[in-house]
């Protein structure tokens, strides 16, 4: 749901620069207070895998696709701080390397799914309050990363939406119910496959699902 | 050292096994954007643009060979970030 150049008006994409280094310094201070090193392997191979599965677009309809987002899969895995860092860094070589993502959108694309994609976290958090149960896990999941893609793709459409280049076609109050249409499809995709991977694994790492444990723990 | 090889290559291997059903349709955002008549206006081409090496004929091989150089830099980049941000705490030393 990357944002390319041309298609936001560069007052919101200014805008949208600064809400994001706002997150990202926020993001950046947490991180430096409560992570060990010993952290450093899981942020490094859950990011590289991360921009792999990114590159896999999967067919929705009319000629349309989608890919995951994974912002809630690192925002499970790594907390939502380090999250937000993974998929900056993420967004910041597609956009750099494969032009995946605009430089002038740069901070929208940041905002909408580093950010947005990061704090469906605290969604989680809420769903699954102290229960124990793997099933209330696996729901909770799914419906945090499902809404972390349709969170962002209205927080898209309204910046698209804002710009005079849509003007003509009714501004937001097109864009807004058109991306939603696609998205609340696309999210079932990324809530899938997200509720897939924590799933395989608890069941096959759960060295890692109980060191994720600590990592919630730990964050306030 | 070793775990970042061995993970690399399994991304890879992952990359391999599922860019042949990967859909080349644009995504919900492009396809909202282009049906509102609204033109990407790119500043900036990348260095492997849309994923391929342009050097390289074949578009599977060229697209993983993208995908394998993109993994490396996430990566580094976030294996450099991590070592600059973390603590060196006594009890894990020496990784």
């Amino acid at each position: 749901m990357h944002i390319l150049d041309g298609y936001i008006d560069p007052a919101t994409a200014v805008v949208m620069f600064g809400a994001s280094i706002v997150f990202l310094i926020w993001a950046w201070k947490k991180v430096k207070a409560n992570y060990p090193q010993s952290f450093v392997a899981l942020l490094a191979i859950s990011s590289a895998f991360i921009f792999a599965a990114q590159m896999l677009n999967f067919p929705i309809m009319l000629g349309t696709s989608g890919h995951l987002v994974g912002a809630t899969f690192l925002a499970v895995l790594l907390g939502p701080y380090a999250a937000m860092l993974s998929m900056t860094i993420i967004l910041m070589m597609q956009a750099f390397f494969f032009a995946d993502g605009g430089i002038i959108a740069f901070g929208a694309n940041v905002f909408n799914m580093a950010i947005i994609g990061a704090l469906s976290f605290f969604v989680v958090k809420l769903l699954t309050r102290n229960s124990k149960s793997p099933r209330r896990f696996a729901s909770s999941v799914f419906v945090a990363s499902w809404l972390s893609v349709v969170v962002t793709s209205l927080a898209a459409a309204i910046e698209m939406g804002l710009s005079p280049a849509y003007a003509s076609g009714g501004g937001i109050a097109v864009t807004i119910p058109l991306m939603l249409f696609y998205h609340v499809f696309i999210g079932l995709g990324e809530g899938a496959i997200t509720t897939t991977l924590v799933m395989s694994l608890q069941r096959w790492q759960p060295a890692i699902m109980s060191s994720l444990s600590i990592m919630k723990g730990k964050v306030k | 050292m070793k775990k970042y090889v061995v993970a690399t290559l399994l991304l890879v291997v992952f990359l391999a096994a599922f860019i042949p059903f990967a859909s080349s349709s644009p995504d919900g955002l492009e396809t909202v954007a282009s049906s509102l008549g609204v033109q990407a206006r790119p500043i900036w081409q990348g260095l492997m643009n849309d994923y391929s090496v342009s050097s390289v004929g074949n578009s599977y091989v060229s697209t993983l060979l993208a995908g394998f150089f993109g993994i490396v830099f996430v990566l580094t980049a976030t294996l450099a970030l991590g070592k600059a941000i973390t603590k060196q705490s006594q009890t894990d030393s020496g990784k």
